[in-house]
């Protein structure tokens, strides 16, 4: 805990769609500890200077999801970044609605599209009436079994990851990093009997659609890690299907071409991903490629060393302890 | 007009097992919430939930620490029923796919708290109302009902003696609804922002107990209010009571293990009440500690290990290092009590009925009584769905042979009159101010100890601060998302129920659970072994007394 005050200058987002304004930058000035949350402050502008800021916000103890917004071009909770290191980053606090939601009033967005993914992924206990739960008593799970759910427990649907994701941004049919890491906590519940089926479904609902650029991991205030349950699923998704989606084909194509040789394959990647007759949509691009740089298009040499590849693969394809 | 047959305020545990009961039992149900349903704040809790289900504890252990815990003001027909459905709930809560820390056999886990004679608080890590509370909303959306999210609660409509629907306030879209019902559920949660030392969230602001209060129900048990031991100094943030329950110890400034001298059995591990007056004391007495935030003790898990504190703590870990800037693996946690539940409430028998026809009451913002004068830790959860059960059956078996609801056109203007002449006004009284000075008055003179002097000065205060509540002026002009008005609502409600809490405690001459008055320091049975049940009078609660009911526990001396 910090003594002393700094000057804190706020840049916050202001706009209400319903009034039909424009959006506006409001410049807050106010001496703080450097230890006070964001939130705090936002009440405090509230409180003291401007009672018409409209932002959602419940627990102030990162447990409710409700504070979540872009606090310096990051997604983060409110209530608990404080504006000390703020300040002395970026010299001001620049406080923005979450991305990809419409905004309804400044920092309030409207969920909706991310509560509706959320529904996709059918998130509860699909039993099979072979399997009934057991009377009376509550369903055996070892600490063990505890463990592979990882930290989606942690969720708190602050949808801090769905403003992060660039593949919401750029195809709104993919569903999200939080839905998806709450599909892996049904995936891997021993009491549902339907692990199969929602791999299947997710292969081709989405699931592929993830750049693997971990932004979401980056944003979680939970350490959730989406990007790495989204893995999980991948792998899971390719053990129960094999790999039946360009995504799936493309991750098993690569793992091939570097074993054969420890090096890419482009043409024969294509090949791979697409099927030789899927090629011809590929055609425009491949002839761009072969402009450009022809040298990709050969079919390379073994790099020295291809050998030692085989050990690291074998390595890789052995069960993990965790049995993930 | 919108209209169902039960319509639930409040989507916490209480709010959405409520729902559940009545669509099982095929009525059409609608849920209004002012937050998204998994923002309740039943999400916040952390230590565990209560049940006798280990080998070696017993069913009636539960019920005897429940009365002992109630300091004997619990109904001990509600705690026989609450206590002996423990255990089906936990089980069906588990089925219904909650996730719960397990023993090395694969059986649920279980801790030790405050106040009970066997570890039965089963847990999900230090986040067990968060895994409850995705376990339940999970298994609810599988079934069909209405949700008005971010929906306040405004009036409820009552006509010759029955609940009629209510009026509610759309805040996205800056809407009034009216909404008629047979039967309506209060699920709204308790009031704990009439404090400012306060572990609930900035929406605990008891819409439910105003509303009910507004139309002629009784709140009871209003001054029994509970301070929480050990909340995070400054930001008085949870720190859950299985901090303890996992061998944490309390320290004052000489490093001495204090609450041997107040609970020489248990320890740290006695009753809440027990355990928040001893810190207070040792502070008071100079011997806690200092700093900026006022006295302070510690609370202290270095000697559990990094590994334990980390997995079954974890969230406290991330508390103390976002909230408090220290590292509980290495450092002590710095805590000092503040208000943190609310033993009073809307009052209920075991179903949930109120003294209204068709408003249902259920969880916090319910009094049944099974907490009396002092709740136990872990007993809050398993209140929340044991009653919000009781409570939908019982308003999904009466909405099925209720008449026809009746709202008349004048219900909408009645409820929206007053807020919009808050608006209109050019000048009057901010309501973040009238807030603030409330909980300041609330923390300084209707705190842990109490006396006759300072809740009068309390009281006149809370006063004072309605009468400026007549002149509110809302500024914000817009209709989507205006939290200047719902602030204001939410202000207005608060000085009522403020005025309620000041009121019973000035009355009520003894020391008893969490009521500690330094002028009556002895529990009075012969005088005082009655519920407090408030009306809404011309001139403020009217006050009146309802008995205690008794079935096997005799009342005795609380010793930890």
């Amino acid at each position: 805990m910090t003594e002393g005050t700094i000057s804190a200058t706020f840049d916050v987002y202001r706009h209400d769609p319903a009034k039909g304004d424009r959006p506006r930058y409001q410049r807050y000035t106010l001496k703080l500890s450097p230890h006070t949350p964001v939130l705090t402050a936002l009440l405090q502008i509230r409180a003291e200077v401007d009672p018409s800021l409209a932002l959602r916000y419940s627990c102030r103890s990162a447990i409710c999801g409700s504070c979540a917004m872009q606090i310096n071009s990051k997604s983060r909770l409110a209530c608990e970044t404080h504006i000390g290191p703020e300040i002395e980053q970026h010299g001001r606090i620049v406080v923005e609605p979450m991305r990809n939601q419409p905004v309804l009033r400044d920092l309030v967005v409207d969920q909706a599209s991310f509560w509706k993914n959320y529904h996709r992924i059918e998130p509860f206990l699909k039993l099979d009436p072979a399997h009934p739960m057991p009377e009376g008593r509550p369903t055996s799970m070892t600490p063990e079994e505890v463990e592979r759910f990882k930290e989606t427990p942690r969720c708190i649907a602050c949808a801090s990851c769905y403003s992060a994701c660039p593949a919401v941004e750029a195809d709104p049919g993919f569903p999200g990093p939080m839905a998806l890491a709450k599909l892996y906590r049904y995936v891997v519940d021993p009491r549902d009997r339907a692990h199969q089926d929602r791999l299947v479904r997710v292969q081709a609902d989405g699931l592929w659609m993830c750049l693997r650029c971990h932004l979401c991991t980056d944003s979680c205030p939970k350490d959730v890690r989406p990007s790495e349950r989204i893995r999980d699923l991948k792998e899971m998704a390719i053990a129960v299907q094999g790999a039946t989606e360009h995504g799936s084909r493309h991750a098993v194509g690569f793992k091939d071409n570097l074993r054969d040789r420890g090096v890419l394959n482009e043409s024969r990647l294509v090949r791979q991903t697409y099927g030789t007759l899927g090629m011809a949509g590929q055609l425009v691009q491949g002839l761009h490629v072969l402009r450009k740089k022809p040298e990709v298009m050969r079919k390379p040499h073994p790099i020295e060393g291809v050998d030692q590849i085989e050990k690291i693969y074998e390595a890789l394809d052995r069960p993990s302890e965790d049995g993930a | 007009m919108l209209q169902h047959e039960v319509v639930v305020v409040g989507a916490g545990l209480a709010g959405q097992r409520a729902a559940l009961a009545a669509v099982e039992a095929g009525r059409d149900v609608a849920i209004v919430s002012k937050l998204h349903p998994l923002r309740s704040h039943s999400g916040a809790a952390q230590g565990g939930i209560n049940a006798a289900v280990g080998a070696e504890d017993s069913v009636d252990t539960h019920i005897y620490d429940t009365v002992k815990g109630s300091d004997y003001l619990g109904d001990q027909d509600a705690i026989e029923f609450f206590c002996r459905e423990a255990g089906p709930t936990v089980i069906e809560m588990e089925h219904f796919g909650t996730i719960f820390s397990r023993g090395a056999d694969g059986s649920l886990a279980r801790r030790a708290f405050g106040g009970a004679g066997f570890p039965r608080t089963i847990y999900a890590a230090d986040r067990t109302g968060l895994a409850l509370l995705q376990g339940l909303w999970e298994r609810l959306g599988t079934e069909r009902f209405a949700l008005y999210e971010e929906t306040e609660l405004v009036r409820l409509v009552v006509r010759d003696g029955r609940v009629q629907g209510l009026i509610a306030l759309d805040r996205r879209r800056g809407e009034f609804e009216e909404i008629a019902a047979k039967a309506v559920v209060l699920a709204t949660g308790p009031a704990g922002r009439i404090y400012g030392r306060t572990t609930n969230a900035h929406s605990c602001t008891g819409d439910g107990l105003a509303a009910a209060y507004d139309v002629g129900a009784f709140l009871k048990d209003m001054e029994f209010v509970q301070f929480h031991p050990t909340a995070l100094l400054e930001s008085s943030i949870l720190i859950t009571e299985g901090a303890r329950g996992e061998g944490g110890y309390l320290k004052n400034a000489a490093g001495e293990r204090f609450m041997s001298k107040y609970a020489p059995h248990v320890v740290e591990l006695a009753s809440r009440d027990v355990v928040s007056r001893a810190i207070v004391t040792e502070v008071k007495e100079g011997r806690g500690l200092a700093g900026p935030y006022g006295g302070y003790v510690h609370l202290e898990l270095m000697h559990l290990g990094k590994e334990k504190v980390e997995s079954r703590l974890q969230e406290i870990c991330d508390y103390s290092r976002h909230f408090a800037g220290i590292d509980p693996v290495t450092q002590p946690i710095p805590v000092y009590p503040a208000q943190h539940y609310m033993m009073g409430g809307i009052g209920t028998n075991i179903r949930g009925e109120t003294n209204l026809a068709g408003l249902y009451a259920a969880g916090e913002a319910a009094c049944v009584s099974i907490h009396g004068a002092n709740r136990l830790g872990g007993n809050s959860l398993l209140e929340t769905l044991v009653f919000g059960k009781q409570a939908g059956i019982a308003a999904a078996a009466y909405a099925a042979a209720a008449p026809r609801p009746e709202m008349h056109a004048t219900d909408l203007e009645t409820a929206v009159a007053p807020l919009r002449a808050w608006s209109g006004r050019t000048e009057g009284e901010d309501p973040s101010a009238l807030r603030t000075e409330m909980q300041e008055t609330m923390d300084r003179y209707v705190g842990i100890y109490r006396n006759e002097a300072d809740l009068l000065e309390g009281l006149q205060r809370i006063r004072r601060l309605r009468e400026r509540f007549e002149r509110v002026r809302v500024v914000d002009r817009s209709t989507v998302y205006n939290l200047n008005l719902t602030d204001a609502i939410e202000t207005g409600n608060m000085l009522e129920l403020a005025e309620v809490i000041v009121v019973g405690a000035y009355a009520r001459l003894e020391s008893r659970g969490a009521h500690s008055r330094t002028d009556y320091p002895k529990r009075d049975d012969a005088r005082w072994m009655r519920h407090t049940m408030a009306a809404r009078g011309p001139e403020g609660p009217t006050l009146s007394y309802s008995p205690v009911a008794y079935t096997r526990w005799e009342p005795k001396e609380r010793v930890y």
